[in-house]
C-alpha cells in the first residue's frame, strides 16, 4: 500500500501530462475498505452484528441505518436530511454519553422521526426517563417535528457483541 | 391519490344505492351486466355530504383501540428495564420524563439564537423560542392584544405596564380582556398546559390549598377595573367572578350589590359564582338557603336563564348543610325545578347528589341506584370542574355506604363506556376509585372471581396499597386459598410491601394455618412453594436490618418460617435451611422478642427425627428448656424417634431430668 501511495501521484501526473481526459484505471480503494473492520492481532476487537457484516450485505443480512424517502426520484430535502441525521447521531451519542452500544437507526415517516438504539443499563431508570424526555423535546425543537425515541436496554455491553476479530 | 381517483370512478350510483337502501349486502364491483342495467333505471338518491372535522378520522381510528391491561401505560417506555413496577416508580418515571422536557424547553429559551431557524412549512410557533419582553422592549397595542390571545399572563401585564409608562392609550375593550385574563388566573402564572403529567400527579397536594382567601387585594385586577370608565357590565362580571373564584367573598358580594343598585345587567355565570360562595357568606343553613333564593329571585328579575353551573353551584351550597333532611328535600326540589327548565345534569350534579344523600351520619340512601338507572350506558363530556369527582365518590358510596357489589360493577361499566374514562380525574382519584373497587370485590366475591379482576387490573392499571393488600390477604385467609399466596407474595415483593410487618405476619399465618393437603394433585407443589416464600421472607428481613425502614424478627414470625421450611418434607435442602433458621433463633434469642410457638418446635423436632439429626433435635429441646416452654412432648418425640447414643441420652436426661423416662 505504501508503495502505491508513493507511486500513484507520480503516475497520475504523468498520465495527466500525456492525456488530459484523465481516465482512472486503478482500483477504487474505498470500495474495499469502508465499513469493514480490520482483524486485530489478539483477535479481541468486539463487533456487533451490524459491524460484523460488510456493506455489501445491506439489504440481505442487515438494513440501512437511515430510513427515509429523500433520495427517491423527486424526493425532498436530500442534503438536509443527511446533515440532520449526522446531527441526530452526534447529539444522541453525546447526550447518552458512553451508553449507546449500537448504531443509531433513524426512521422518518411523514412528519415524525423515530430513533432506535440499544442503551446500556448503566444509569437508573429515572435518569433514563429524564434523558428520554430531554432528547425527544430538544430534537423536536431542532427538527421542528415530533421525535420519538424507541430505545431498548441491555444489562451489559457484551450482550450486543456478535463476535471478536 | 391514485386510490382516491379510482374510488371516485367506481360507479357512484351503485355504491350510494347500497348505502341508501341500507340492506347491508356485501358490496362487490363485479356485478353482472344484467343487474347493472336494471340498476341504472332505478332512482338514485345521493346522500348529503357529512361535514367532518380534520380530526374525525383520527378519532375514529383511536376509538378502535382500548386500554391494554397487559401492557403499561403508553407514556412509559416499552422496555423491561424501564417499566415501572410500583406506585412510586410510576410517579417518578412520568415526572422525570416531563422534567427532561422542561430542561429542553429551558435550553431553547436560554439559547434562543440557536433555535431561530425555520424548517416547518408553515412555521410552528411552539417549536420556536417565545418572545422575550423586557423594560426596554419596543411594544405597541397589537403585541398586548396578541399576548392576551395567547394567554401569556406575565408578559401581558409587563407590556401593559410598559404601555402605561410610555403614555400609550389602551382601549377599554383591550383593558377589559386583560382584566378578564388577570381575574381568571388571579395574576399568577398558571402551570403550562403541555405538562400533563404534573397535572395528573399534582391534585393530591393542591387539595389543601383551596381553603381561605387567595385573591390579591389591590393588585393589578382592581387597578384595571378602576381604569375602565364608565364601568361596563362585563368589567363588573369579570371582577366579581375573579373575587369569587379566589374566595374574596365579602367584597365579591358587595360588588354584586353595588352593580344591582346601579341597575347594571349582569350575566348568569356571575350569579353562579356568587351562589358558589354563599356558604362562605352565611353561617346557618337557613340563612344560606335564603340568600340563594334571593339571588335566584334577582336573576329572575333580570330575566337571566339559569344553567348547569347554577344547578351545580346551588347543590354545592346545599351539600354544606348540616341538617340532612333539609338538604335532601331542597336538593330534590331543586332537581325537579331544573328539569322543568330543561337543564341537563352533568356528572358533577350527580356527584353533589351523592355527597348530599350518602353521608356517614345519615340514614342509608339508595339514590345511587336511581342515578345509575338514569345515566347507565351514557357517554359524558366534561362540562363542570366537579365532573371528575363522580367516579371516585360513586365507588366510595358503593363500598362504604351500601356495600353492594352489583352497583360497583355498574359504576365500573359506566366508567368504561365510550370516552368516560377521561373523566376519572387524576392519579389520586383514580387510585381511590380502584382502591374502593378492589376492597369491595375482595370482601364480596369468591376468591377465584376476585383474582380474575385482580389479574386484569394489577399491576399495569392499579397497584394495591399496603392497606388493600391486607384486605386481599384477609379474603385469601377466609377462603383458605393458600394456593394464591405464592403469587401474591411475588407481587408484594415487586410492589415493595415487604417492610410492613403486619403484612408479613399475615402471609405467614395463612400459610401455616392452611396446611396443604399433599393428596390433592393441585396442592402437591404447595409445600415447596411455601417453603420458598418463607425462605425468601427470611432473607428479605435479614437484609432489611441494614436499611432505614427495617423490620425486626419476632419469635412468632421465625417459628412460622421454621414450620413452613420443615413442611417441605420431600426436600432435604429445606431441612438444612430450617436448621440454619433455628440456629439463628438460638443464637439471637436475647434480641428476638417472644419465642416460636410450641407447635413450631414440635414440627421441627419431628422433622429432625425424619432426617435423623439428633443434635438439632436436642438443640431445640435445650432452647425450649431455657425459655420455659412445653418440653415433655419434645422429649418424648426425641426419645421415641431415635435409638440415642450414650452422649445424647445423657444430654436428654440432664435437660428434662431422670423422671421423664419412667413415665
Amino acid at each position: 500500500m505504501n508503495f502505491l501511495k508513493k507511486v500513484l501521484p507520480i503516475a497520475e501526473t504523468q498520465l495527466n501530462m500525456a492525456n488530459k481526459s484523465a481516465l482512472h484505471t486503478s482500483a477504487v480503494c474505498c470500495r474495499v475498505q469502508s465499513g469493514r473492520y480490520r482483524i486485530t492481532t489478539k483477535r479481541d476487537r468486539p463487533l456487533t452484528y451490524e459491524m460484523a457484516n460488510p456493506p455489501h450485505f445491506i439489504g440481505h443480512r442487515k438494513t440501512w441505518n437511515s430510513w427515509n424517502t429523500s433520495t427517491l426520484k423527486d424526493g425532498l430535502r436530500p442534503s438536509q436530511t443527511a446533515i440532520e441525521d449526522v446531527f441526530i447521531r452526534k447529539f444522541i451519542t453525546g447526550t447518552w454519553h458512553a451508553l449507546v452500544c449500537s448504531e443509531i437507526i433513524i426512521k422518518r415517516q411523514h412528519n415524525t422521526i423515530r430513533i432506535a438504539a440499544i442503551i446500556r443499563q448503566a444509569i437508573s431508570p429515572r435518569k433514563m426517563y429524564f434523558l428520554i424526555g430531554y432528547t425527544e423535546e430538544l430534537l423536536s425543537y431542532w427538527m421542528q417535528c415530533p421525535v420519538t425515541l424507541e430505545f431498548q436496554t441491555v444489562a451489559d455491553k457484551k450482550d450486543v457483541v456478535f463476535k471478536y476479530i | 391519490m391514485y386510490l382516491s381517483a379510482q374510488l371516485r370512478l367506481l360507479s357512484r350510483c351503485r355504491l350510494t344505492r347500497h348505502i341508501a337502501s341500507g340492506n347491508g349486502t356485501h358490496y362487490t364491483i363485479a356485478a353482472s351486466p344484467a343487474t347493472a342495467a336494471k340498476e341504472e333505471e332505478e332512482h338514485i338518491e345521493i346522500p348529503k355530504r357529512i361535514q367532518r372535522s380534520s380530526t374525525d378520522l383520527l378519532q375514529a381510528l383511536a376509538s378502535t383501540v382500548g386500554r391494554d391491561s397487559t401492557a403499561p401505560h403508553y407514556k412509559y417506555h416499552d422496555d423491561p428495564y424501564l417499566i415501572p413496577m410500583s406506585n412510586v416508580a410510576k410517579r417518578t418515571y412520568a415526572l422525570s420524563k416531563e422534567a427532561g422536557r422542561k430542561a429542553a424547553n429551558w435550553i431553547k429559551e436560554e439559547h434562543r439564537e440557536l433555535f431561530l431557524h425555520q424548517e416547518a412549512q408553515p412555521a410552528i410557533e411552539k417549536f420556536a423560542p417565545s418572545m422575550v419582553y423586557t423594560e426596554q422592549s419596543d411594544v405597541d397595542v397589537d403585541s398586548l392584544q396578541q399576548l392576551i390571545d395567547q394567554g401569556e399572563l406575565t408578559d401581558a401585564t409587563l407590556v401593559y405596564n410598559l404601555l402605561e409608562q410610555k403614555g400609550v392609550a389602551v382601549s377599554d375593550a383591550l383593558k377589559q380582556s386583560l382584566l378578564e385574563l388577570v381575574c381568571f388566573y388571579n395574576n399568577q402564572e398558571p402551570l403550562p398546559e403541555e405538562y400533563i403529567e404534573e397535572r395528573w400527579f399534582l391534585q393530591n397536594s393542591r387539595r389543601r390549598e383551596r381553603h381561605g382567601k387567595t385573591w390579591k387585594d389591590g393588585d393589578l385586577a382592581e387597578k384595571l377595573y378602576e381604569a375602565i370608565e364608565p364601568k361596563t357590565p362585563q368589567s363588573y362580571a369579570a371582577l366579581i367572578r375573579g373575587m369569587a373564584k379566589y374566595l374574596q367573598c365579602e367584597r365579591a358580594y358587595a360588588l354584586l350589590q353595588e352593580a344591582n343598585e346601579r341597575q347594571i345587567q349582569l350575566d348568569t355565570n356571575t350569579y353562579n359564582a356568587i351562589i358558589q360562595i354563599v356558604s362562605y357568606l352565611k353561617d346557618s343553613a337557613d340563612q344560606r338557603w335564603q340568600l340563594c333564593s334571593e339571588l335566584l329571585q334577582q336573576m329572575a328579575d333580570q330575566q337571566l336563564h339559569p344553567n348547569l353551573n347554577t344547578l351545580n353551584a346551588l347543590l354545592e351550597c346545599i351539600s354544606s348543610f348540616g341538617n340532612f333532611k333539609l338538604a335532601r328535600s331542597s336538593a330534590l326540589k331543586l332537581l325537579a325545578e331544573f328539569k322543568q327548565l330543561g337543564v341537563v345534569p352533568s356528572l358533577g350534579t350527580y356527584y353533589y347528589l351523592l355527597i348530599i344523600f350518602c353521608r356517614e351520619r345519615a340514614p342509608v340512601s339508595h339514590v345511587i341506584v336511581d342515578i345509575l338507572n338514569e345515566i347507565g350506558g351514557k357517554e359524558f363530556k366534561i362540562q363542570h370542574p366537579k365532573d371528575t369527582y363522580f367516579f371516585a365518590t360513586a365507588m366510595d358510596v358503593c363500598r362504604n355506604h351500601l356495600h353492594d357489589k352489583a352497583l360497583a360493577k355498574k359504576v365500573n361499566d359506566l366508567l368504561h363506556t365510550g370516552s368516560n374514562y377521561d373523566l376519572v380525574g387524576d392519579s389520586f382519584k383514580e387510585s381511590i376509585y380502584y382502591r374502593n373497587y378492589l376492597a369491595l370485590l375482595c370482601q364480596t366475591e369468591s376468591i377465584e372471581d376476585f383474582m380474575q379482576t385482580y389479574d386484569l387490573l394489577v399491576p399495569n392499571i392499579y397497584i394495591p396499597e399496603p392497606g388493600i393488600m391486607e384486605e386481599i390477604l384477609r379474603a385469601v385467609e377466609i377462603s383458605g386459598a393458600v394456593d394464591q399466596v405464592p403469587r401474591i407474595w411475588s407481587d408484594m415483593v415487586i410492589f415493595d410491601h415487604t417492610h410492613r410487618e403486619s403484612l408479613l405476619l399475615y402471609v405467614l399465618r395463612i400459610m401455616v394455618d392452611n396446611r396443604p393437603n399433599a393428596e390433592l394433585p393441585a396442592q402437591q407443589q404447595l409445600p415447596e412453594q411455601c417453603a420458598k416464600v418463607a425462605l425468601d421472607m427470611f432473607n428479605k428481613i435479614e437484609e432489611s436490618a441494614k436499611r432505614i425502614r427495617k423490620v425486626s424478627f419476632t419469635g412468632q414470625m421465625l417459628g412460622n418460617i421454621l414450620t413452613l421450611l420443615v413442611r417441605d418434607a420431600g426436600n432435604t435442602s429445606s431441612f438444612e435451611k430450617a436448621s440454619e433458621v433455628f440456629a439463628y433463633i438460638d443464637k439471637q434469642q436475647h434480641r428476638i422478642p417472644g419465642t416460636p410457638a410450641d407447635s413450631a418446635l414440635l414440627e421441627y423436632v419431628e422433622a429432625a427425627v425424619v432426617h435423623k439429626a439428633p443434635t438439632q433435635a436436642l438443640a431445640a429441646l435445650q432452647y425450649a428448656v431455657e425459655n420455659n416452654m412445653e418440653t415433655s412432648a419434645l422429649a418424648k418425640c426425641i426419645h421415641d424417634g431415635y435409638t440415642l447414643s450414650e452422649v445424647h441420652l445423657a444430654k436428654l436426661k440432664s435437660l428434662v431430668g431422670e423422671g421423664f423416662l419412667e413415665k
